[in-house]
């Protein structure tokens, strides 16, 4: 009963989302009070139900019942419970409700949490979520219903994806579906103010946090996905320029564009159209990539099934949102009124530049992405469009944007001093430059790229002090009153030098990984040593385990430094899934300080070896790391609820007024 | 079911509630303005951070001045009185919504959903009563006790050769090497273990295979079936004559009523290049051990006697193809090719000369070397 219950629950969800989608926005034209009302109760509503039929969803996979379809073609029974309650969503009828889920639990915050919104922009907001509700939820039940039954039911399934089966699956595709569907607020916001064909002040202070909570569920879900990439693929890379991958990456890049404009709009009235229109594409950029990822259009461990009609469907979705969108702001964008104006060298003029910047690198990955598939339709051939190509354009792009972020937040609203806020960077200029010596000279003396990287690195995170030390007055005061002032610093500061700090940290990652790793191919026997990076690993030997649904070889080696101090151990398995026959490589990790040994083991040879790959990977935690302390500036300024004005300081006198 | 169904009404009413929520309270008032509320927080904000001394007095004269500013520009910007909602217009929108929510959402399960089956949890399918299970639910039951008590060698012994019987090779090879491994070896589990092997090989006497069947062999010289596949490992390798003549030793070996009589003449007639029997078609099990036991001659009159017999039946069922090819097939294996060739004519008169089934009869003729009388 439970299952019929849920499926149930899934229509009921779909009648209340098309009320929801209607009736407010018919309200909000007629002026009438109650028909606007109808937008809060049917959000929450369709949540509760949609709720209801996710966790029937989960039942059935957590008492493995077969008579779901879905359950069968994806569960086993003997997989372990954790892996039966993500496999939920590991598959493409269970995600896109997990997706729908998120979609309407934001519908149901906006409506809880906005009633001092100006009512028919909170009416018009829940309807354009009710479509998108709707869509999606016609969607399911049209092409992916994760109700089908089978009678009779089979007796055991066919088992998850092995690869899916970690504990990954249960951490990244919700964060990351946070982040994707996180942005359609903003987008439902921007189309109800194009609607209206106002947008005030209650509009930017509105929609920054959501873009900021959905930028931070997203940077921690795409930071997620490359690390279990990286540990569970087995050959240690951790970001492909995968087209997958762009999908997830090009919403992180126009979110984080669109949450610079938002900064500038909430503050000084500025860049509303950009705004707007940022809004509109970043999470046209999400459906996008919902589009590439579940139409089967791409193959990769995300395309769960390939199915003509699911395709076509999403195709659909997006044309009439993205369309309907882009077309009501051709028609509304010119009588939003432009607000404050600001002199090129300013806050301002800084923001403006990173969104130059942002956008353009968003345009590129988009180009990379696309442009395969649409020389492979037109034409049939298949090209790849890979790392060189991602790696010339956007990391041009990048160097640039890094170099100046420091200066924006030093820079003061509506008019700045470039001269005296390059001073205040002397003292980071001289670490980033002497870390970039330091590297050239003491550890890798041919790198020059290297050096420079680590440079910019250092670079970043200097300027990011440099700026709270600035804000809570250091030169000037003495320490004491600085450390007290520093406390007294409201989150968003804090959320600025965080999320900046996270990006050099990430860099540093980046450019350690990639100029020193060190990588050895070997064969071995057991009892043979290799020497990796002033470790010595040997290798003691394989032995057969069972887990609860696979059979695995595992490969042991002991670590010793080369003083000869035993360092542990490290285990790297060939593991076969017994349901599906399908073989995995487990990789070895350890962590020493932020650097790590990657182990992974290939097929025996003929005279009783093993071949052997290991890679060392100095700081290459670093690169998740940075992402993480990105998400913590996210956290700060989004626990920082002050109202935010942005007057600008009088000339000749330095605000103290935190940015 | 009917729990279900007054389940389901209750969530249709529920959310039929959800849309008509904002018609049971009283009506709240328009509010407009919102930007000058947002204005006013502003300001007491400011005071705020002034007496924390956040900000200096200058500073927060300088940001009153610009939000005064804007609560200016809002002020003008407000729209006059909002017009008065048509009431009927009203109504029949709400009508229909709340219309909407039962005809779409119980329509649409009604279409969709199946809620006449109802759940199945595998553990409480599988605690039901044994004779209610299937074959399939049997086995699951078995392989859920091995998985608790994987040490239990009675369970492996009994479950290997059902493996072996329902096609899951894979699980009957490691079920055997369990119940070897656990039990010990005896000839039966070991031949199992061969058979298994045999089968997972795609019906090929592996090495692996082979060396089964030897060790079963080891612990009893008279294992009918390692014999038997012994003898078809040599039939493989292409030696069918000495694999005839294993089989037709085993075959003497074994007792009457042994089924494996019946594999071996099927097996005999296989490389002797003649298909086997057709199950349910051909000559029944006990005629097959009847002729087991005769002399040659015995056996080749019962033989001849059942060739007669389908001849026969054959002239009062014309249009049985199959009937045809059999009864060809027996002459031709005889070496009576001349009855062959007129079974052939009979058959494809029978059939209608034109039709595709005696087109079918006369190229499965021509397989054997058995064509028309004369040419058409």
């Amino acid at each position: 009963m439970t299952v019929e219950i849920g499926h149930l629950a899934l229509v009921l969800a779909f009648a209340l989302a098309v009320v929801q989608a209607t009736v407010p926005m018919l309200g909000a034209r007629l002026g009438d009070a109650r028909l606007m009302a109808m937008a809060a109760p049917t959000a929450m509503a369709g949540f509760a139900l949609v709720t209801l039929s996710f966790c029937s969803l989960v039942a059935a996979y957590v008492t493995s019942d077969f008579s779901v379809a879905n359950v069968w073609q994806n569960s086993h029974s003997l997989k372990p419970m954790l892996y039966k309650v993500t496999g939920t969503w590991g598959n493409h009828e269970g995600s896109m409700l997990l997706w729908v889920l998120i979609l309407v639990l934001f519908g149901a915050l906006v409506a809880m949490f906005s009633s001092n919104l100006p009512a028919t922009l909170r009416a018009n907001v829940i309807a354009v979520q009710g479509w998108i509700g709707a869509a999606f939820l016609l969607f399911i039940l049209a092409t992916s219903n994760p109700f089908v039954r089978l009678d009779p039911a089979p007796i055991e399934g066919r088992d998850l994806n092995p690869i899916l089966q970690d504990i990954g699956l249960a951490v990244h595709p919700p964060l990351l579906y946070l982040g994707y569907v996180g942005f359609s607020i903003s987008f439902s916001f921007a189309v109800a103010a194009l609607i209206e064909g106002r947008i005030d002040a209650a509009w930017a202070r509105w929609v920054r946090p959501w873009v900021l909570a959905a930028w931070v569920f997203l940077t921690g879900g795409i930071a997620m996905g490359s690390y279990w990439a990286y540990y569970e693929l087995g050959w240690g890379g951790f970001w492909f320029w995968d087209p997958v991958e762009n999908a997830s990456f090009m919403p992180w890049l126009a979110g984080t564009a669109l949450l610079h404009s938002a900064l500038v709009m909430e503050r000084r009235s500025a860049l509303k159209i950009w705004t707007v229109l940022l809004a509109v594409l970043t999470f046209s950029l999400s459906l996008l990539g919902t589009f590439l990822v579940r139409s089967g259009v791409l193959t990769s461990v995300h395309a769960f099934a390939t199915d003509p009609a699911r395709g076509v469907f999403i195709l659909i979705i997006l044309g009439i949102f993205i369309g309907g969108a882009l077309t009501l702001f051709a028609l509304r964008a010119s009588e939003l009124k432009a607000g404050g104006i600001f002199q090129p060298i300013s806050r301002e003029g800084a923001l403006v530049l990173n969104n130059l910047f942002l956008s353009t690198a968003t345009a590129t990955v988009l180009i990379g992405t696309l442009y395969p598939l649409v020389i492979e339709a037109l034409t049939g051939d298949k090209i790849s469009v890979g790392a060189p190509f991602f790696n010339l354009t956007f990391g041009l792009l990048m160097v640039p944007l890094l170099v100046i972020v420091p200066f924006g937040p030093l820079l003061a609203w509506k008019r700045g001093d470039l001269s005296a806020v390059s001073q205040r960077l002397f003292a980071a200029l001289g670490i980033g430059l002497a870390i970039a010596l330091v590297s050239l000279v003491f550890i890798d003396r041919v790198s020059v790229f290297a050096a420079l990287g680590c440079g910019l690195a250092a670079w970043l995170i200097a300027g990011s002090v440099t700026d709270l030390a600035f804000k809570s007055g250091y030169p000037k005061v003495g320490a004491a009153v600085a450390i007290r002032r520093l406390m007294g610093l409201p989150g968003a500061a804090f959320g600025t030098v965080f999320a900046h700090a996270g990006l050099g940290v990430t860099l540093l990652g980046l450019v350690s990984v990639t100029a020193l790793e060190v990588e050895k191919f070997v064969t071995m026997k057991p009892g043979e040593t290799l020497d990796v990076a002033g470790l010595v690993l040997n290798f003691d030997g394989m032995m057969p385990l069972r887990g609860a649904n696979f059979v695995e070889d595992q490969a042991r080696f002991s670590i010793a430094g080369a003083d000869g101090k035993s360092l542990g151990e490290i285990v790297s398995a060939k593991r076969v899934y017994t349901a599906r026959r399908m073989p995995t490589t487990e990789a070895g990790i350890r962590t020493f300080g932020f650097s790590q040994l990657y182990v992974s083991v290939g097929d025996p040879t003929e005279d009783g070896g093993i071949v052997v790959r290991v890679w060392w990977k100095p700081n290459v935690t670093l690169i998740w790391l940075g992402a993480v302390v990105m998400m913590v500036g996210g956290v700060f300024s989004l626990a920082d609820r002050r109202l935010r004005i942005g007057a600008p300081a009088a000339r000749r006198r330095q605000s103290e007024r935190p940015a | 079911m009917i729990v279900f169904w007054i389940v389901a009404a209750l969530m249709t009413a529920a959310a039929c509630l959800a849309v008509i929520l904002p018609f049971l309270r009283p009506q709240a008032s328009l509010e407009t303005g919102h930007d000058v509320e947002v204005y006013r927080d502003q300001l007491a904000e400011i005071d705020r951070d002034l007496a924390r001394r956040a900000i200096s007095p200058a500073e927060a004269d300088e940001a009153k001045a610009e939000i005064g500013r804007r609560i200016l520009r809002a002020a003008e910007n407000r729209p006059g009185g909002t017009e008065r909602a048509d009431s009927s217009l009203t109504r029949i929108a709400a009508t229909l919504a709340i219309l909407l929510v039962p005809v779409l959402g119980l329509g649409g399960y009604l279409y969709l959903g199946s809620p006449a089956i109802p759940d199945q949890a595998l553990a409480a399918r599988l605690d039901a009563n044994p004779s209610t299970n299937s074959v399939e639910e049997l086995i699951a039951r078995a392989e859920r006790h091995l998985v608790e008590n994987p040490q239990d060698g009675r369970g492996w012994d009994v479950l290997a050769p059902i493996y072996l019987r329902v096609g899951r090779a894979e699980d009957a090879v490691i079920a055997f090497r369990n119940t070897i491994s656990l039990n010990g070896p005896n000839a039966a589990r070991e031949a199992g273990l061969g058979d298994a092997l045999f089968q997972l090989a795609g019906n090929v006497v592996t090495a692996e295979s082979r060396e089964a069947f030897e060790r079963a062999l080891g612990l009893d010289g008279a294992n009918p079936k390692a014999r038997f596949f012994l003898a078809l490992a040599l039939a493989q390798q292409g030696d069918t004559e000495s694999a005839a003549g294993r089989w037709r030793a085993l075959f003497d070996d074994l007792p009457q009523d042994s089924p494996w009589r019946g594999t071996i003449v099927q097996a005999l007639e296989r490389v002797h290049g003649a298909p086997a029997p057709q199950p349910g078609s051909g000559p029944s099990a006990e005629e097959i051990e009847a002729a087991a036991d005769m002399t040659q001659e015995d056996r080749a009159a019962m033989i001849e006697g059942m060739v007669a017999q389908l001849a026969e039946r054959m002239r009062d069922n014309p249009d049985d193809v199959a009937g045809w090819q059999r009864l060809i097939r027996s002459y031709s294996v005889l070496g009576r090719a001349d009855d062959a060739r007129a079974a052939l004519q009979s058959g494809v008169e029978g059939l209608g000369a034109e039709s595709s089934a005696a087109q079918e009869l006369i190229g499965f003729a021509a397989g054997l070397g058995i064509a028309l009388p004369e040419s058409r």
